[in-house]
């Protein structure tokens, strides 16, 4: 009940607030605030009774054809609390975020309220079938956030972001596909039992593509650092924390189920999550955009979750910590980039820029912007105290027990490095964000006048609670991890078939001083990287601009080297049945070697002597048998059928040009002493007359030259079908003669 | 027996007396059509849904030793039937509003509502021969419709409509004689064969295939469809994406499933060929649809497309193969008129014929695009819409077969709905989020009330199919239990 209740009343608000944004937008500002809200409180409310050990199971037979499952978890139902809470908090915002650009303002509620749909449909969804099925409506619901400006950067992002979506949605479906012909049935708690891990391999590779290009994995993440800038605030705050999420929600739920003991698809989830992690956070620090840079930076925290799951694979049934570390990190992203998506909006709505240059100085003066995103930068940089540091801390701890395992020196202790490293990378760039909006001076005194002078009057009220709101959790979950996070985790286990840790010290030395090393890095780099090589006087973009995996790979091969292979064969077969092979070398050359037979047939060496020893031959029999018939019969036979197979030939080559050149006067000039032929055209002539005598006209009343044509597009039609019909005829007669030789 | 030919005589006489009788009150002429048609859909659906009527077979005439008309319906031609007359009144009462802008209107009128008679004929047809006569007659029938405009291009098209057509019938008639002589040519689910006949069974499957395949558009014989988008959009919409089209996958599934002994051609050189051919179709139309810029087009070579799914369902030749390929023929039906609809209403409110000049109409048409979205959603098959029951149902069956070649047309699917997905997505994104290209001289507007009103409708058709998608899934799979017992 609750969990229909979870996925109808969204749906509701998309119908409910178009409708009701024709009469006022201020009233459907309020509907939107108050349908999120409404679901929030609903979404707790299951999640209540899931901690009680309650659960919630809702099968919806015949829907869709296979019908849809639903199961909420404690896992489950938190994320789906967890989703209608950024979800209202970020409708508490978008009022005030699109005071300046009213335009569309009904179809953004009303794709964010499907969208939420989607998004809690996936999460709640048991089998394969109604992820997808749900996973689908939330990738096309969700272009419209992407393309919502309509600048040309917006199309394009919206574009790619359609493009990957759609593609490795498909590859998806067919890796559902494959699993369904493996074990026929696709609930998630079958995949284990049903099938062995050698055959899993190929169907969660292909599934795993989809959720993996969601999620923002390399090399599926070139859609991401595109689209989240362009999106408005509110928007990528649930793109960035929630969109992602639902990906790694698939890669979770395949990857555990069905490759939980691999060792290889750990190693390959391993890499992936490092090569992820570093990537994104190299852009963030080159970026010179305030969203683009938390853009980036989600792809790098995607990475950290992607590595902590990766260890969970790899120490299999020790991996419960780094399990737990992987979703804890997973909670912490969400709320982390709510907090400072929302302070981005906070910022362009006032500044209308994001360009970190111009931005300089906007936040000198504006205290609770500040306290607000300082804690979430510094949550997000691994500062002990905050959330991020105690998730980071779990999946660490998950990788120096992948290092110790093995003796002396191994490739896990360079991840752990390459780990340690990116975090200090985060250090860097939220760093850069933080002084370049909070204490550098904007060197243009008058836009630093406007700056100050927005001081007090920068966020209404609702919106200044909604960014404190956000911020709170961050600190409850820093300052008491083992009451606040580890409970949450534990009880996620059965989900992700690995013991959860019921305690950890994360305020011990070892822990601590892994965290303080990052702080070193991330504070030497920005120092040595971003101040000097990548600050003169303003922020510069050092990036190359043609290393664009996008530009560089996929609109090559997607846009010009794919279209040109298929234009290439397409062309191909365009041609072919219209091609001069087919319509007059073939058949001439059947024409000619039976006009060939013809001559020989005609010519005297062969009328005279193999008729001559055919009669002789017959009179032989003749003789034998005492019978005349043979004598005459045999010859005339051949002749016929030699004769008639000529004919025929003959007629076919006349109907080929008749229908490939399409002229009449061909077929008249050419006329031989064809038997076919000429009751072909005593029928076309006979067809041409028969419609002049029913006259289409005096029902269709029409010029008579027009009226010649119709009679002429009918004969062509009659003798080609007479063509056929005798083709038709000769197979039934040659099937005759099969059937009475059987 | 008497309401088939009822759902028959009503539209024959309503034709022809349209044709004849000079009725000069616009508004009377337009309320006899619809109410002609409506009144035969009534009763076609009633005989669909009634049951037992349909069941008795009765011979209407005797042309020679196991060639006589013969009359009865049963599953299959429920299906065909249904869908059909489910959207032949919605097409009527768009047409209403459509062909004001054309000439001759009394006359297209008369000719629309013979050609139901053809296609209930078609339906309630009992043997091979008798199939094959109203199929012709199906085909007899849209000729006047198609060559409606009489300018050049429509009379080039109706020649190649023709050529195609008849000939492709003349190969389905040498089967139909062929199966005949055979001894096969009444429709029985569990007819045999002798194991030596299997070779002739073969040939005359293939033949029986490329011929009532013409008006599938498989491969070979399939250029014939975007030619015909020439002809006034309620023809495209319902005759070449519904009834006539629809009626060539109908027939391939009797000749496949009713006459043929399934063992003759199952696993033989004869299925593979005409998966193949189906397979290349699915790709080479989307392919084409791709390419294409007039939108009507594009739109046909989408329904050449999608024809080639259901054809390939068929041919897998098991239950399951037989219940994708019908169903999508039922979904496929349901989506495609809406896409043509909402292209002849731009055609008709503002002229404009190519996608590029359909970028930010959106706004100023939001019922023609909304449903355009909706319809086309369905098409690329999002789920939950119709569309993706029917591709996913398609591709579990081919995958469940099993071998080289259902494999290569499982991909050959995931393929085509990519290239889906892009026709479909370029004009719908386009039209909402880009700016208009051309200057707008004058504001545009919606269609008049009946073509909204038919619109309107027929989406919630497909919303309805698309929420008991599972329903009808369950009758089709029982039907398939009949077709291969």
């Amino acid at each position: 009940m609750m969990v229909i209740a979870l996925l109808l009343l969204p749906l509701a608000g998309a119908a409910a607030a178009p409708l009701c944004g024709r009469k006022s937008e201020k009233a459907r500002d309020l509907l939107v605030r108050l349908f999120t809200l409404f679901s929030c409180g609903l979404a707790a409310y299951l999640a209540c009774t899931v901690w009680r050990g309650g659960a919630a199971v809702l099968d919806v037979p015949d829907f869709c054809g296979l019908g849809l499952h639903f199961r909420a978890d404690f896992f489950r139902a938190m994320y789906v609390l967890l989703a209608s809470f950024m979800w209202a908090c970020a409708s508490q915002l978008s009022p005030e975020y699109f005071a300046h650009h009213r335009a569309n303002g009904g179809r953004y509620a009303c794709f964010t309220m499907i969208t939420l749909c989607g998004v809690t449909g996936v999460f709640l969804s048991d089998d394969l079938y109604t992820a997808f099925v749900f996973f689908e409506i939330m990738s096309i619901a969700s272009y419209p956030w992407v393309a919502h400006e309509e600048t040309p950067g917006a199309m394009r992002a919206a574009a790619t972001y359609l493009g990957v979506s759609v593609a490795c949605g498909m590859v998806t479906l067919m890796g559902i596909f494959l699993c369904w012909k493996e074990t026929g049935s696709l609930l998630f708690a079958d995949l284990k039992t049903h099938m062995g891990e050698e055959r899993a391999a190929l169907p969660a590779a292909l599934m795993l593509v989809g959720y993996c290009a969601k999620a923002g994995m390399f090399p599926l993440h070139i859609w991401l650092p595109k689209a989240h800038p362009v999106a408005p605030a509110p928007a990528s705050a649930l793109l960035s924390g929630m969109l992602t999420k639902t990906g790694l929600f698939g890669v979770l739920a395949i990857g555990m189920n069905l490759m939980g003991e691999s060792r290889t698809f750990g190693h390959v989830l391993l890499a992936l999550g490092l090569i992820t992690m570093t990537l994104g956070a190299v852009l963030a620090v080159f970026s010179v955009n305030l969203k683009r840079t938390l853009a980036c930076s989600s792809l790098s925290q995607i990475g950290y979750i992607t590595v902590g799951l990766a260890c969970a694979v790899l120490l299999g049934h020790h991996g419960g910590l780094a399990a737990s570390g992987a979703v804890g990190h997973m909670v912490n992203h969400s709320l982390l980039k709510l907090c400072l998506f929302l302070c981005a909006g906070a910022v362009y709505m006032n500044a209308h820029t994001l360009d970190l240059s111009r931005l300089r100085g906007f936040g000198r003066g504006k205290p609770l912007l500040h306290a607000v995103f300082l804690l979430g930068a510094l949550g997000l940089a691994g500062v002990p105290l905050l959330n991020g540091y105690t998730s980071k801390t779990m999946i660490h701890e998950g990788l120096v027990e992948l290092a110790e395992e093995v003796e002396g020196f191994s490739v896990y202790r360079l991840c752990e490095w390459i780990f340690l490293f990116a975090a200090g990378l985060t250090t860097a760039y939220m760093l850069k964000l933080y002084i370049c909006l909070f204490w550098q001076r904007n060197p243009e005194e008058e836009r630093q006048k406007e700056y100050d002078g927005m001081n007090r009057r920068y966020l209404t009220k609702r919106s200044a609670v909604t960014l404190v709101v956000t911020a709170l959790p961050l600190l409850a979950i820093g300052l008491l991890p083992n009451q606040a996070l580890l409970p949450l985790t534990v009880r996620c286990t059965p989900f992700l078939h690995r013991e959860g840790v019921e305690h950890l010290a994360f305020f011990s030395g070892t822990n601590l001083l892994g965290g303080g090393v990052s702080l070193l890095i991330g504070t030497a780099v920005y120092l040595f990287v971003v101040r000097s090589w990548l600050y003169r006087k303003e922020y510069v973009n050092r990036w190359p601009a043609w290393l664009d995996l996008e530009e560089l790979f996929y609109r090559p091969v997607f846009c010009r080297f794919l279209p040109w292979l298929g234009t290439a064969a397409a062309s191909l077969l365009d041609a072919l049945p219209g091609c001069k092979l087919v319509a007059v070398w073939i058949p001439s050359a059947v024409t000619a070697v039976f006009r060939a037979l013809d001559h020989l047939m005609d010519s005297k060496l062969v009328t005279r002597y193999l008729a001559g020893v055919c009669t002789f031959l017959a009179r032989c029999c003749d003789r034998l048998l005492e019978c005349r018939l043979v004598t005459r019969v045999i010859p005339a036979v051949l002749t016929a059928l030699t004769r008639v197979f000529d004919e025929l030939v003959d007629h076919t080559m006349l109907l080929f040009r008749e229908i490939f050149l399409t002229n009449r006067q061909e077929l008249n000039r050419s006329k031989n002493h064809s038997i076919f032929t000429r009751l072909a055209s005593a029928l076309s002539e006979g067809g041409h007359r028969l419609g002049r005598l029913l006259r289409p006209g005096r029902w269709l009343p029409r010029k008579e030259e027009t009226d010649m044509r119709y009679g002429s597009a009918v004969t062509n039609a009659v003798s080609f079908g007479l063509l056929l019909c005798a083709v038709g005829i000769v197979l039934a007669i040659v099937f005759v003669f099969i059937r009475i030789g059987a | 027996m008497e309401l088939m030919l009822i759902c028959t005589l009503l539209p024959l006489l309503s034709g022809a007396a349209l044709l004849f009788v000079n009725i000069p009150a616009r508004k009377t002429r337009m309320a006899c059509a619809l109410a002609a048609v409506t009144l035969t859909s009534l009763a076609c659906l009633y005989t669909v849904f009634s049951g037992a009527s349909g069941e008795a077979a009765f011979a209407l005439m005797r042309v020679g030793p196991g060639l006589e008309l013969r009359w009865r319906l049963d599953g299959c031609g429920r299906v065909y039937l249904a869908v059909a007359a489910l959207l032949w009144p919605f097409s009527v009462l768009y047409a209403v509003d459509y062909m004001r802008h054309e000439k001759r209107e009394g006359r297209f009128f008369a000719w629309y509502i013979l050609t139901y008679a053809a296609a209930a004929a078609l339906a309630f047809s009992d043997n091979l021969f008798t199939l094959y006569v109203n199929y012709e007659f199906l085909t007899l029938l849209t000729v006047p419709l198609v060559w409606h405009e009489k300018d050049e291009e429509s009379t080039r098209a109706v020649k190649i409509y023709m050529l195609f057509l008849l000939g492709g019938a003349a190969l389905g008639f040498v089967a139909m004689m062929g199966l005949s002589a055979l001894g096969l040519g009444a429709f029985d689910a569990g007819a045999a064969a002798e194991k030596s006949a299997f070779d002739v069974l073969r040939v005359l499957a293939l033949l029986g295939f490329a011929g009532f395949g013409v008006k599938a558009a498989v491969l070979p014989l399939c250029r014939w469809l975007p030619v015909a988008s020439v002809a006034p959009t309620p023809v495209t919409a319902l005759l070449h994406a519904v009834a006539v089209v629809n009626a060539g996958v109908f027939a391939v599934a009797r000749l496949l499933y009713c006459v043929i002994p399934s063992a003759a051609v199952r696993g033989s050189w004869a299925q593979t060929a005409m998966l193949a051919l189906a397979a290349a179709t699915v790709v080479y139309g989307s392919a084409m649809a791709v390419r294409e810029q007039h939108m009507k087009r594009r739109l046909a070579w989408s329904t050449v497309s999608n024809l080639s799914y259901m054809l390939f369902g068929l041919c897998l030749l098991t239950r399951d193969g037989a219940t994708a390929g019908l169903a999508h023929m039922v979904f496929h039906s349901m989506t495609k008129i809406i896409l043509f609809f909402c292209a002849g209403s731009v055609l008709t409110q503002t002229g404009r014929t190519q996608i590029r000049q359909m970028h930010g109409l959106g706004r100023s048409l939001p019922l023609t695009f909304g449903a355009f979205t909706l319809a086309g959603l369905s098409l690329v098959g999002v789920p939950p819409l119709a569309g993706f029951v029917s591709k996913y149902a398609l591709v579990t069956a081919a995958l469940s077969l099993g071998g080289t070649e259902a494999w290569l047309g499982a991909v050959a699917l995931i393929l085509s709905a990519v290239l889906t997905a892009v026709y479909v997505f370029t004009v719908v994104f386009p039209a909402f989020f880009m700016k208009p290209v051309l200057p707008e001289g004058e504001p545009v507007r919606e269609g008049g009330a009946c073509m909204r009103l038919s619109l309107l409708l027929l989406c919630l058709v497909l919303l309805l199919g698309s929420v008991f998608a599972g329903r009808i899934m369950a009758y089709l799979t029982a039907l398939g239990e009949v077709l291969l017992p």
